[in-house]
């Protein structure tokens, strides 16, 4: 039978199963480009990206700086400024849109347009627009994340049971109680899966603005290390990507479900 | 009529079985051999040798130059970054590269230049508004263009030439292209920028307040433009003949280039993709990038003293900015008078394509 439920173990089994086999692959494609060229770092072996991981954490001679210690705190930076302006903004902007028409009638068509532009492809507007420096990650990111973000709102907005509504208005609420204190909360869960969503695309963007404006930070060292081909340290870099990404991911979802334990239930 | 239709594709296919095959066979006989290059006013000569039927750059085609040395060349064209990526990871076996990039991969892939293309004279250059009269005035500023590049070699080299200290000036990572819009737009900070062509002309023609305040001339033949191919590729069969293809190709094109009835549409057919930069410019683009045009320009560097010492500043300025993590071994004309080397210049192929015209 399709569907069929297996036992959690199990499902642990496969999952740690996938990731062995991911890695034991990896560790023959390695050894294979090893024994045709011994001293290849575009594959590097293992001991080669602990090698690597070695140059990235520990003080550079030159600069007299760690390597990985300035890209986290430049990235980390631009990365949780975008989310929080574009996180900000959308929430305004799809909490306007869903309970007033008008602004609905307004926002929708533009949001629906750039919604379908990838920040990537305009990045060159975005130099021209907002320059160089830091406000263009910020705005970048803000604005790949945005209509996304704000379209989910809007719609969650819309779905909000109209019964619930009327009976909070009966019981005296205003309208600004009723956005807060009724819709907002049943807004809330969507927007921290959408968040959930969006963090991945948002580091795609600051990954591709820091390649060719940053002086620092997590693409620069990339673009860097990629053409020195010292593979050795831009994989480390590529694994902490995705341990952040993952390590996000799973923040957001503990705080949803602390803040809105009824929509555990709710989404089963 | 319908018997005839019947009986034709019986026929045309076995016709056309004995074609392949033979097509086939003659195709397994000549060794291919693939060649990683990027837009750039002497690389981008093979993309116009492909398109003036010199040579076929796809695979299992021939151009006449190919037939002429029995071999294949493949083209594969890429942005700069991933073609020494592609060439780094064993993915092809030459590539268009600088004499400062190509000893990144040497350490890994023993490597031969066998042909030097051009030389940055003027190519490369800082920019800087009217209001910087002189270097000194940068102290404090940042410089931006491409780090660890030839960029900020031109830059570095040219403070030396000046008597200035590297540690007195900043240099920030920009890619030339954000530099060149910045520096157009006068956005707050960009006083400085060390750019290649097309930016170089591009942000010149578009900021006439903005002037070149030194430039690679400072530097002349340091920054060389080559064709590297693998060591382990020119010992396979074919090798040999591969590398003088590419050779006899560069030249045919610069014959070309040389020849007044044909020179401006080869011009234009090499800046098609260069830049969206006029005849005019192209022009100027060819002087400030200088072809070693001829097997004789080409051996002269390759031979010359000067190409040792430039050398042993290249891989000093590499050591110290940390471009390559040792000094790969260099060695100076063919593989048994410079054996055991990690990168080995080698004007003898050159030698051969010129015997042989």
């Amino acid at each position: 039978m399709i569907r069929r439920p297996i036992p959690k173990s199990l499902a642990l089994a496969l999952g740690l199963a996938s990731v062995v086999f991911l890695l034991g692959a990896y560790t023959l494609l390695a050894r294979w480009q090893h024994q045709k060229n011994p001293d290849d770092t575009t594959i590097p072996s293992w001991s080669q990206i602990r090698q690597g991981l070695v140059t990235a954490i520990e003080v550079n001679a030159r600069t007299d700086e760690r390597w990985l210690l300035e890209d986290a705190k430049a990235s980390g930076a631009r990365l949780f400024a975008g989310l929080i302006v574009g996180v900000a903004g959308a929430l305004a902007l799809g909490m306007l849109m869903g309970c007033f028409t008008p602004v609905e009638a307004w926002c929708n068509p533009p949001l629906s347009l750039l919604a379908k532009i990838p920040p990537t492809a305009a990045l060159a507007v975005f130099f021209v627009l907002v320059g160089t420096e830091g406000e263009m990650y910020v705005t970048m990111i803000a604005f790949g994340i945005l209509p996304t973000l704000a379209m989910t709102i809007f719609l969650a907005v819309k779905e909000f049971p109209e019964e619930l509504q009327f009976k909070a208005y009966t019981l005296g609420a205003s309208h600004a109680e009723v956005i807060w204190t009724i819709i907002f909360p049943h807004v809330l869960p969507k927007l921290i899966d959408a968040v959930r969503l969006v963090i991945g695309p948002a580091m795609v963007f600051l990954i591709a603005a820091e390649m060719l404006v940053g002086s620092v930070g997590f693409g620069y060292t990339i673009r860097l290390q990629s053409k020195l081909l010292n593979m050795g340290v831009v994989y480390p870099y590529l694994a902490l990507l995705a341990a952040f990404g993952f390590a996000m991911d799973y923040a957001l979802y503990q705080l949803q479900r602390k803040l809105c334990p009824w929509y555990e239930g709710h989404r089963s | 009529m319908n018997m005839k239709t019947n009986k034709t594709p019986g026929w045309t296919l076995a016709g056309l079985i004995l074609a392949f095959t033979s097509v086939s066979d003659s195709l397994a006989a000549v060794p291919s051999f693939s060649l990683a290059w990027s837009e750039y006013p002497s690389w981008s000569v093979f993309g116009v040798a492909h398109v003036q039927k010199l040579i076929d750059g796809r695979e299992g085609r021939l151009g006449p130059i190919e037939k002429k040395w029995n071999v294949d060349i493949v083209l594969k064209e890429a942005e700069y970054d991933p073609c020494l990526t592609m060439y780094g990871s064993g993915q092809c076996d030459a590539v268009c590269i600088t004499d400062m990039d190509v000893l990144n991969p040497s350490l890994t892939r023993p490597s031969v230049v066998i042909l030097p293309t051009s030389t940055s004279f003027g190519a490369d250059a800082l920019i800087v508004p009217n209001t910087i009269k002189e270097v000194k005035q940068l102290r404090g500023r940042k410089v931006y263009g491409l780090a660890k590049s030839v960029s900020e070699y031109c830059f570095v080299r040219n403070l030396e030439v000046l008597g200035e200290q590297e540690k007195d000036y900043t240099f920030s990572n920009m890619d030339p292209g954000a530099a060149a819009v910045a520096m157009q737009q006068k956005q707050k900070e960009i006083d400085a920028i060390v750019v290649w062509n097309p930016f170089v002309l591009e942000t010149l023609n578009k900021r006439k307040d903005a002037h070149v305040l030194f430039d690679s001339t400072k530097i002349p033949n340091e920054i060389i433009d080559t064709v590297a191919v693998a060591q382990s590729s020119l010992d396979k069969p074919g090798g040999r003949e591969f590398a003088c293809a590419v050779i006899d190709t560069f030249y045919a094109v610069n014959q070309r280039l040389t020849n007044p009835k044909s020179r401006d549409d080869t011009l234009i057919a090499i800046g098609e993709k260069f830049s969206h930069l006029d005849l005019a410019s192209m022009k100027k683009v060819v002087q400030q990038t200088k072809f070693y045009g001829s097997p004789k320009e080409g051996t002269d560097i390759l031979t010359g003293s000067d190409l040792k010492q430039i050398m042993t500043k290249v891989v000093d300025f590499c050591v110290k900015h940390e471009i390559v993590s040792s000094a790969p071994k260099i060695g100076y004309g063919s593989k048994p008078e410079a054996p055991g080397v990690a990168l080995r210049f080698d004007p003898s192929y050159i030698r051969i394509v010129a015997q042989k015209k």
